[in-house]
C-alpha cells in the first residue's frame, strides 16, 4: 500500500482547493454540535471533534431525497429525475463512519436491487478518513474489527502525527486524488511514518473502556426469536423516539411518499424512517406485526446483530457509540450484547 | 445520598411485599458513571437496583400511562419537577390517583451527564455522591471529584422552585429549602428583547437542525394524544421531510398544544439530540396563556 505525507500547514490549502473543484463535505461545528455539511473552504471545517453528532451517512443516503418530479398531462406521465451527482469529497470521516458505509454498500448496491441514487453518489464521492486521536467512553469499534486508525471504507486515510498527516492510499480513487494534488501529497519520507502510525493505533487501542464480547450472541439469536430477555427493562424504558437509528451510521431504513402540488404535478421523496416507530410496520387495514415497543426494540438489535450478518455477512453495527450517547433513557447496545452473551452462556 | 438510597429501597420493598403495588419504577445505575436508567422492579428482591443521586435527570412520570390498564398498582419515584408531571397526568385523566403510589424525593439538582463524563476518568465506577450545597461531590474508584452546580447542573435545576415534590404518598429524604428565582424566565426575557426578524432568525436556526425524531414529544407528559397529528398518515398534516418549513410547523404546533399545560419539567430540552432549546420555546409566556388578541410577533 502506498503512503503520502501532508503537512498540517498545507491542510487549509488542500481543503480550499477541494472546495473549489468538488462539493466538499466536512465536519462543521454548529453551537454545541458537530455535523457533516457542505463547506465553502477550510475556514468552515472543524477538526477538534471525536465523533460527529449525526453520522456522515447522509452523503449517500440523505435524510430527504427527491427521487423524481412527475407531471401527468391526461394522456401521458412525464418523469424527470435529478441530474448527475456532483463530484464530491467527504473529508474527515472517522474510521467507524467510513467502515459503516461499507455496511450500506451491499444493501444499496446488491446485484438484484441496485439503487441508482445511492450508487451515483457513492461513485462520485471520494472518502477521506481521519484517524481518531481520542477514544470516547462510548466507543467500541474494536469489537467489530474496526479501530481508531482503521482504513476500511476510506479511499485515503489521514492520521495526525506531530506536524504532519500520514496518508494511506487505500484505493485507486484515493490515488487519483492524491496524484492530482501531488504538490500537497508528498511521497517523500512517507514510509518512515508508518511506524509512528502503528504506535498511535496501539496506544489508542488501549484506551477503550467498554468490554464487548459477541461470543455466542449470533447463534443464540439464530435459534431464538423469542427470548425472555426481551421482556426485560429495555423495551419498558424505550420511549420509541428513534434517535438511536437517526444518528446511527449503519441504519438505512427509509419511507417513500409523493408530494403532490395541485392534481397532476408533484415529486416523489424518500426520507429516513425508523423501525422504532409504530407506523413503520403499520399495514393497510390496521394490522401491526410489531405492535409494541418490545418487538421494535428486539428488531433493532436483531437487525444489528443477526439479520445484517445473515444477509451480507457483516455486523450491522460499527461501534461508534452514538446510540449510547444519544439515547435519552440509556439503552446501551454494549450492555445488550453482553447480556445476550450471558444468556447464551447459561442456555 | 447513601441514606436516601437505603430508605428508597426499604420503602419499595415494603410496597412490593405488602402487595400495595405490583411494580416500582425508579432510577437504577446506568452504563456510564454519570447516568442512571429507568428500572422496573416487580419483586422485593429487585429493589437493590434502585439508586438516587445527582444523575437522576429522567422524568419517570410518563411511564405511568403504560400501566394505566395493568391490573395492579404502580409506584413511581419522582423529583419536584416530575411531581408536576404526575399532577398533569392526573388532571388530564391519563392515570387514576388510586392506582399510583408516588414516592417523592427532595432533589438538590441534577447534573448534565455529558459534562461530568468529560471530566471523570473513562470507565471509572461510581462509589458515592453527596450534596454539599453549592456543589456535588462524586466519589469514584478512580478518584474523587467535585462538581459545582452553577456549571454542571441542568439549566432547569438552576432556577428550580419545587425541589420538594408537590404531590407524594411517601417522602424519602429531607425536605429542602425552597427558593424563588426572579431570573426564572431570564432566557425568555432575552428573546423578548429581540426584534421580530432576530427572533425569526434565531428560531429558524434552531428548527432547521431538528431531526424530527419526536423524542421531545414522546418524553413529554403533556403529549398524551393516542394518535399524534404528526403521526397521522391520512391526512398527512406534516410530511416526513425535514426542512425548515415542515420543522417549523411541527414546533409551532407542538408549542401550541402544550401551551398552558406544560409543567416546565425540561425533559424535551434534555432529550433533544440536536440541543434545540425547547424549554425556552415552551416557556414563552404568551403561549402559556394564549389569547386571540395577542400580537403576532410574540415568538
Ligand atoms: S448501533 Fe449504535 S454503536 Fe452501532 S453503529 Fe449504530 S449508532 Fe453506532
Ligand atoms: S434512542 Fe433509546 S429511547 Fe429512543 S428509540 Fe432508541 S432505544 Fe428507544
Ligand atoms: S428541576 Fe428541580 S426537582 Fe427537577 S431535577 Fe432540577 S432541581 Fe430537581
Ligand atoms: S427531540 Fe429535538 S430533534 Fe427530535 S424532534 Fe424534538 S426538537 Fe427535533
Ligand atoms: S413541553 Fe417539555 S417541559 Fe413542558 S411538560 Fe413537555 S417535556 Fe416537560
Amino acid at each position: 500500500m502506498e503512503a503520502r505525507i501532508v503537512k498540517k500547514g498545507q491542510l487549509s490549502e488542500l481543503l480550499d482547493k477541494l472546495a473549489q473543484e468538488y462539493d466538499l463535505v466536512a465536519p462543521v461545528q454548529e453551537e454545541t454540535l458537530t455535523f457533516f455539511r457542505k463547506v465553502s473552504g477550510a475556514k468552515d471545517v472543524f477538526l477538534e471533534y471525536t465523533n460527529s453528532d449525526v453520522s456522515p451517512k447522509g452523503c449517500f443516503l440523505p435524510q430527504n431525497e427527491k427521487t423524481f418530479n412527475y407531471t401527468y398531462t391526461g394522456d401521458s406521465l412525464e418523469i424527470v429525475k435529478p441530474g448527475d451527482e456532483k463530484k464530491t469529497v467527504l473529508f474527515g470521516a472517522r474510521p467507524c463512519d467510513a467502515r459503516a458505509i461499507t455496511t450500506l454498500d451491499p444493501v444499496f448496491e446488491g446485484e438484484k436491487f441496485g439503487d441508482e441514487y445511492y450508487s451515483s453518489k457513492r461513485e462520485n464521492t471520494v472518502i477521506i478518513g481521519l484517524s481518531c486521536s481520542k477514544v470516547l467512553s462510548t466507543c467500541f469499534c474494536y469489537a467489530f474489527d474496526g479501530g481508531p486508525c482503521d482504513g476500511t471504507g476510506s479511499d485515503l486515510l489521514f492520521t495526525e502525527i506531530g506536524d504532519k498527516y500520514y496518508v494511506e492510499v487505500n484505493t485507486e480513487k484515493g490515488k487519483v486524488l492524491a496524484d492530482k494534488y501531488s504538490q500537497i501529497f508528498s511521497s517523500q519520507g512517507a514510509d518512515q511514518l508508518a511506524k509512528g502510525k502503528e504506535e498511535i493505533a496501539k496506544k489508542l487501542a488501549g484506551e477503550f473502556v467498554r468490554k464487548v464480547d459477541l461470543t455466542g450472541v449470533k447463534e443464540l439469536l439464530d435459534d431464538n426469536f423469542e427470548l425472555p430477555f426481551w421482556n426485560g427493562d429495555d423495551y419498558k424504558k424505550c420511549i420509541g423516539c428513534g434517535t438511536c437509528t437517526y444518528v446511527c451510521p449503519t441504519c438505512h431504513c427509509f419511507d417513500i411518499f409523493d408530494h403532490t402540488i395541485g392534481d397532476f404535478n408533484g415529486a416523489r421523496f424518500r426520507c429516513w424512517d425508523s423501525c422504532m416507530y409504530p407506523e413503520y410496520t403499520l399495514m393497510a387495514g390496521g394490522h401491526n406485526p410489531r405492535p409494541t415497543r418490545k418487538e421494535r426494540v428486539r428488531n433493532r438489535f436483531m437487525h444489528k446483530l443477526k439479520y445484517h450478518l445473515d444477509r451480507y455477512n457483516m455486523v450491522g453495527c460499527v461501534g461508534c457509540g452514538r446510540c449510547i450517547r444519544k439515547c435519552p433513557v440509556n439503552i446501551d447496545i454494549t450492555k445488550i450484547i453482553n447480556d445476550l452473551k450471558e444468556v447464551a452462556q447459561n442456555a | 445520598m447513601m441514606g436516601v438510597i437505603q430508605q428508597l429501597r426499604e420503602q419499595a420493598k415494603k410496597l412490593l411485599e405488602e402487595k400495595k403495588v405490583d411494580l416500582v419504577i425508579g432510577f437504577g445505575q446506568g452504563t456510564e458513571l454519570a447516568r442512571t436508567t429507568p428500572v422496573f422492579i416487580d419483586s422485593p428482591e429487585g429493589v437493590s437496583a434502585l439508586t438516587w443521586g445527582p444523575f437522576c435527570a429522567n422524568n419517570l412520570a410518563k411511564y405511568l400511562i403504560d400501566y394505566k390498564n395493568a391490573p395492579g398498582n404502580v409506584a413511581v419515584v419522582v423529583k419536584g419537577c416530575d411531581s408536576r408531571s404526575v399532577i398533569r397526568l392526573l388532571d388530564d385523566n391519563q392515570i387514576s390517583r388510586d392506582k399510583v403510589v408516588i414516592i417523592g424525593v427532595p432533589c438538590a439538582g441534577q447534573l448534565e451527564w455529558q459534562k461530568v463524563a468529560a471530566e471523570v476518568k473513562p470507565g471509572a465506577g461510581l462509589k458515592e455522591t453527596a450534596d454539599n450545597g453549592e456543589s456535588f461531590s462524586v466519589k469514584t474508584d478512580a478518584g474523587d471529584y467535585s462538581f459545582n452546580k452553577k456549571d454542571y447542573m441542568l439549566h432547569r435545576c438552576l432556577v428550580c422552585e419545587n425541589p420538594n415534590p408537590v404531590i407524594s404518598d411517601i417522602t424519602v429524604g429531607k425536605e429542602l429549602p425552597v427558593k424563588n428565582y426572579e431570573e426564572r424566565f431570564a432566557e425568555v426575557s432575552e428573546l423578548e428583547q429581540m426584534s421580530t426578524e432576530e427572533k425569526s432568525a434565531y428560531w429558524d436556526k434552531q428548527f432547521s437542525r431538528c431531526l424530527r425524531c419526536y423524542a421531545c414529544r414522546n418524553v413529554c407528559s403533556v403529549c398524551t394524544c393516542q394518535v399524534c397529528v404528526f403521526d397521522q398518515m391520512l391526512p398527512m398534516w406534516v410530511s416526513k421531510r425535514t426542512n425548515l418549513s415542515e420543522n417549523t410547523v411541527f414546533h409551532i404546533t407542538r408549542a401550541f398544544h402544550v401551551a398552558g399545560r406544560c409543567v416546565d419539567c425540561g425533559e424535551c430540552d434534555r432529550v433533544c439530540p440536536m440541543d434545540i432549546p425547547l424549554r425556552k420555546l415552551n416557556q414563552l409566556s404568551p403561549l402559556g396563556e394564549f389569547k386571540p388578541e395577542d400580537p403576532e410577533e410574540f415568538m
